[in-house]
């Protein structure tokens, strides 16, 4: 079971070597930069001060020596680090990726597209982040014990100053920046809800236009848009004086390590080479110690990402699984006996092999639980659906839908080109397929023919367009049982009446529900039952039923 | 094709991106009213410099002093002046950078205000041909862009070349030759900035891609979850989203490759110059031409211009991406765009639509509509039949005033010709984010609670609407509570009835909803158009059926008309469609 606690730890084991190479780098680095100033005091205390020209260029040498160092250090480091990085969260959303995925389902549940894909984007690389303030973190402890071993050396008061006086000055700077920070964080927010209302303006700008409500649109865009400016001129100012007061306190501080240095060198306790490495490593020191504070708020985001992370990852299926095999050959017969799930209540219904069943309820809710049902979207409270004999529950997920296809009716269309979003689950003859659902017609309208690509998800096509598109994909999967639901309500009644025949044509001698109110449809089943209150109360004919049954003529006809 | 070509399509940016100079000149006009915010915050930014400065010379008289034999005591005073010093720079940062931040934040508020007002007067032919995908991009991710990088990236560019400047000027004044020894890598750090972004702008725009290729393949395949399981594509999908996510992280490592290359030249140009910022003062004091305070100045000086260079030139280059995002701003503010139709308030009496001999096309030789005539009487009822591509939503738009006609004419009488006559609703729905009242006020701006509640009673979305957590301020579309299709389209018509035009026109706007739910809109649907002239493009021949009149287009042709009962008489297209419809042919 994934906790956010192993989603973590997993992601840094995933890749230990990268994230210890990085840490042993980046260690070699700060090291090196501890050592700059420290150089350039003994440049000038030994070469510039004395005229010693060998001095300079012994001491000049070491410089470079540094430099070199600290140079490729953080080249391979780096890269190590990145690599990490990018590898950690490539892991963590093909997992997250392949746990939506799972034929079991459960993943989705109570959780937007959107959130989702923010979690396997955003907390993804947040969590990978994590692996870089471990190697960061490492580096920034060893930066301070090699810097506070060399201000030691100088001189033990001065060390004892800095050394102290440094992790207090931080915590002043936490402490003054704490209020303001959250301040900020707070009107950043606000003021980030302009972007969001703006796009959502552009997005609905057709609706906008078909209204004339465009000065209203812009009128309120600007309102918003004002307030979004004062919260962000807020949070602009707050964090001007943070950073203000943070160049204050450092200033103060480096101010009283001078004045102690100097008051040690003027008494020749240190030297003048010491003095200005005192008074460089002052300043050195709170890039360190700024890392570990940074270190730290990336663990605790990680922290919060991992969780929710861990709970997509360990959400409960939706359906359980068998071990039973699917029939062969399969004939495509389903019984249906005493279905109970939301408000079905004691379902049955007989499926013939080779019929063309249509199913009409008053109540769309009902239509909804029998289809989720036979898609194994859902587990029902009571009863059970055969299919050629097997309970579908004891059958995988994944080989129901081998031999059932339900063709929801707000099936998602995909990136790629009508072609490919039609052959995506089969290939059976293109030509019939796309002739008897009437997309023939969609590709003839589209500039490119079948190789238009569909974008944004087919909200650029009407929706009859899209749905004749789902519709031919459904037929061309070639699946022994197709469960159509209502494929046919964006289509104009001309190409309706079309449909109905090629689904009569295409699907002869396989099963075929077509759950639907549309008479053009149903008038072209062999079969309809009408369900009401949640159970089937009648069946005949399209006919029959309109010349007898009232409720069906009310239900169909109103 | 691979699914990669077409998202490269050109098709996508239709709308223009300013040249370099119109920016420039835009940008230069959008500053010009607060040309006084914009000196100040240059001249605070510049004292905080000049005052910072003294850190350094301040410290090499420190020096100077312990080699000079002065004692203990003769630190009190330049450690004091080191705290007034502090005190200032702190002080003068606050204000100037707040100042500056003003500034930027209050012109891009302005800029993207501007891009709006522009936005919602582009006409309807562009924006389609457009997709809204590209505004919306422009609106959010430039508008970010431009937004981050005048958050972090301008003021910390601005601060660093302040500093590096001043500090030459510094380095001058303790001695000329020093400032010489500091530019000697200035040629290397320069071929080194020139060679860094001439490679990372192209990368950065080929991130963006990939980030958007990336996300748009995880909504597909998150958001058709249920439809990639039921098709069993399951592994297709997780190949996809492998593909595009391996890419994301090799171009990471890519990135990184080009940046640590670029931060080792700097490397070797910060230690070439800081040696001969070394020697130099060496050979000066060698020469009893400086102090070895002076020296230590020089030296310390520029040790604390190591970090604002690096800067400068790593920020370069997404002060540059700014400038990118803020062309595609301008682009699109500075647009033509006609002169605004006509939107002012209507009044409800019923008009009469008059459509004498239209034909259209929206390319040349391509006819949608031939020679079609139609009357709408004031008040009246009027259904469209016909299969797809019968030229249906053409009529419906040209009648709606989106379109002209190519030819023949289009009249509206009986209604004040000043107000806003008609209004189209077609089956794209949106519900606009925030609270449902705003939603409908703007169809009505200032109308009384009262109002609201009224037009939502006459559609049937009342007691919904009422239900809802916070009632009609509930948070609904993006972000908020999703209505249902069905809700949305109720609420579209209470938008309607709100405007209350004379004349209607409704293209399949209870298509959506699905059967179960159609049946509720086409009763709100009726509600809504009562009183008024109505066109409506109809998907349900039980629509039609009650209209006053059917009109049957078939090819761009009206091919029949009448009411239901003279068409199912007639025997023709329509009584055709009526019997497969009503099960009375089998």
């Amino acid at each position: 079971m994934a906790t956010g606690r192993s989603v973590l730890l997993g992601s840094i084991r995933g890749q230990w070597r990268q994230v210890a190479v990085a840490a042993v780098l980046f260690t070699g680095y700060q090291v090196g930069e501890t050592l700059v100033p420290l150089v350039i005091g003994a440049v000038i205390d030994r070469g510039v001060a004395t005229g010693d020209s060998r001095a300079i260029a012994g001491w000049l040498g070491v410089l470079l020596a540094v430099f070199v160092m600290l140079s490729y250090s953080y080249l391979y480091g780096a890269r190590a680090c990145r690599r990490s990085l990018v590898n950690a969260e490539h892991d963590l959303r093909m997992q997250l990726t392949r746990r939506v995925l799972d034929h079991q389902g459960g993943a989705e549940t109570g959780r937007l597209p959107g959130s989702l894909t923010s979690i396997a984007t955003s907390d993804a690389e947040r969590i990978s982040y994590v692996n870089g303030s471990v190697a960061h973190g490492i580096s920034a402890v060893i930066g301070l014990l090699v810097a506070a071993v060399a201000l030691l050396r100088i001189s033990l008061p001065l060390g004892l100053l800095v050394l102290l006086g440094t992790p207090l000055l931080l915590l002043l700077i936490h402490k003054l920046g704490h209020p303001l920070q959250q301040r900020a964080d707070a009107e950043q927010e606000r003021a980030a809800h302009a972007s969001g209302i703006a796009a959502d303006l552009i997005s609905g700008l057709r609706v906008l236009i078909g209204i004339g409500a465009q000065p209203a649109a812009v009128d309120r865009y600007r309102a918003t848009s004002q307030e979004s400016l004062q919260a962000r001129l807020r949070a602009t100012r707050a964090n001007a004086w943070y950073d203000g007061s943070i160049l204050i306190v450092n200033g103060i501080f480096l101010a009283v390590v001078a004045l102690i240095g100097g008051r040690l060198a003027a008494t020749g306790s240190i030297s003048i080479g010491e003095l200005i490495a005192a008074v460089g490593l002052a300043q050195f020191l709170v890039d360190p110690l700024h890392l570990l504070g940074v270190v730290n708020a990336e663990f605790a985001q990680g922290r919060a990402s991992a969780g929710r992370v861990a709970s997509v990852l360990a959400a409960a299926p939706a359906v359980g699984s068998g071990n039973a095999v699917l029939p062969t050959p399969l004939r495509g017969s389903l019984r249906i006996r005493g279905l109970t799930h939301d408000t079905l209540d004691g379902f049955d219904l007989d499926v013939e092999a080779g019929e063309i069943l249509g199913v009409v309820a008053s109540d769309p809710a009902d239509s909804i639980a029998l289809l989720r049902c036979l898609a194994r979207e859902v587990e029902p409270g009571a009863g059970w659906v055969s299919l050629d004999g097997v309970k579908l529950t004891d059958l995988r997920p994944a080989d129901v839908r081998a031999a059932i296809l339900v063709a929801n009716h707000g099936a998602a269309l995909f990136e790629g080109t009508v072609r490919d979003n039609v052959t995506a689950a089969g290939s059976l003859d293109l030509e019939r397929v796309l002739r008897s659902s009437s997309a023939d017609e969609v590709a003839d309208g589209l500039h490119a023919g079948l190789d238009t690509p569909i974008t944004e998800r087919g909200q650029t096509l009407s929706g009859g367009q899209r749905q004749r598109i789902a519709l031919a994909r459904a037929f061309a999967a070639d699946r022994q049982i197709l469960v159509l639901h209502e494929p046919t309500t964006a289509v104009d009644t001309v190409t309706e009446a079309r449909i109905a025949a090629g689904i009569r044509s295409l699907r002869a001698g396989m099963t075929t529900v077509v759950v639907t109110t549309s008479p053009a449809l149903l008038a072209a089943a062999d079969r309809v039952a009408v369900v009401e209150a949640g159970a089937v109360a009648a069946s005949g004919t399209h006919a029959e039923l309109i010349r007898d049954h009232e409720a069906y003529r009310a239900t169909v006809l109103a | 094709m691979t699914v990669t070509d077409h998202l490269e399509a050109p098709s996508r940016d239709i709308l223009p991106v300013a040249s370099a100079r119109r920016t420039w000149a835009a940008l230069g006009r959008l500053v010009r009213p607060h040309r006084a915010l914009a000196f100040g915050a240059l001249v605070l930014l510049i004292a905080a410099t000049a005052v910072g400065l003294l850190v350094s010379p301040l410290l090499g008289h420190m020096v100077d002093l312990v080699v000079d034999g002065r004692g203990a005591g003769s630190m009190t005073l330049p450690a004091i002046s080191l705290a007034v010093v502090a005190v200032g720079v702190g002080v003068l940062n606050a204000l100037g950078t707040s100042t500056g931040s003003r500034l930027g934040e209050v012109l891009l508020s302005r800029l993207r205000e501007a891009f709006v007002e522009r936005a919602v007067e582009l006409p309807l032919g562009q924006l389609e041909r457009a997709g809204s995908g590209d505004l919306s991009s422009r609106i959010t991710n430039d508008v970010n862009k431009i937004g981050e990088a005048l958050r972090y990236a301008v003021p910390e560019f601005t601060r660093s070349s302040l500093m590096i400047a001043l500090t030459l000027v510094g380095l001058g004044v303790l001695d000329w030759r020093f400032m010489l020894a500091a530019a000697v890598a200035v040629p290397l750090q320069v071929w080194t900035a020139r060679w860094y972004v001439r490679r990372s702008m192209p990368l950065y725009a080929k991130h963006r891609t990939i980030i958007g290729d990336q996300q748009h393949q995880l909504l597909n395949t998150i958001g058709g979850a249920a439809t990639v399981r039921a098709l069993r594509i399951t592994d297709d999908h997780e190949r996809q989203v492998e593909r595009r996510s391996r890419a994301n992280a090799e171009l990471g490592i890519t990135e990184i490759l080009l940046q640590t290359r670029f931060f080792n030249r700097l490397n070797l140009a910060e230690v070439i110059s800081l040696t001969s910022v070394l020697l130099t003062g060496f050979w000066l004091v060698r020469v009893d031409a400086v102090s070895v305070g002076a020296a230590t100045a020089a030296a310390l000086y520029f040790h604390a211009l190591l970090g604002p260079i690096t800067s400068v030139l790593f920020l370069f280059d997404e002060v540059q991406m700014a400038t990118v995002s803020l062309a595609r701003l301008v682009g699109v503010v500075e647009l033509d765009t006609s002169a605004p139709r006509p939107v002012a308030k209507a009044a409800g009496t019923p008009a009469a639509v008059t459509v004498k001999a239209v034909t259209h096309s929206y390319e040349p030789g391509h006819l949608v509509l031939r020679d079609v005539d139609l009357e709408l009487a004031a008040g009246s009822r009027t259904a469209l039949v016909g299969a797809s591509g019968a030229g249906k939503t053409t009529l419906a738009k040209l009648v709606a005033g989106v379109h002209e006609p190519t030819e023949g004419s289009i009249s509206i009488t009986g209604a004040d010709e000043a107000l806003r006559q008609v209004v189209l609703i077609t089956q794209e729905v949106h519900v606009f984010a925030g609270p449902l009242s705003d939603d409908l006020r703007l169809a009505r701006p200032g109308a009384s609670d009262e109002e609201l509640v009224a037009a939502l009673t006459k559609v049937g979305a009342v007691d919904w609407a009422l239900a809802l957590p916070d009632g009609l301020s509930t948070n609904v579309g993006e972000d908020g509570l999703q209505l249902t299709a069905a809700q949305a389209q109720q609420v579209a018509l209470a938008r309607l009835i709100l405007i209350d035009p004379p004349v209607a026109i409704l293209d399949e706007a209870t298509a959506e909803a699905g059967s179960a739910g159609a049946r509720i809109l086409e009763q709100a649907a009726g509600a809504a158009l009562e009183g008024r002239t109505a066109l409506v493009v109809a998907h349900r021949l039980t629509q039609a059926a009650t209209a006053d009149q059917i009109v049957v287009l078939d090819h761009g042709c009206v091919v029949e008309s009448g009411t239901h009962d003279a068409l199912v008489s007639a025997g023709g297209r329509y009584s055709e469609l009526w019997s497969a419809w009503s099960g009375t042919r089998t």
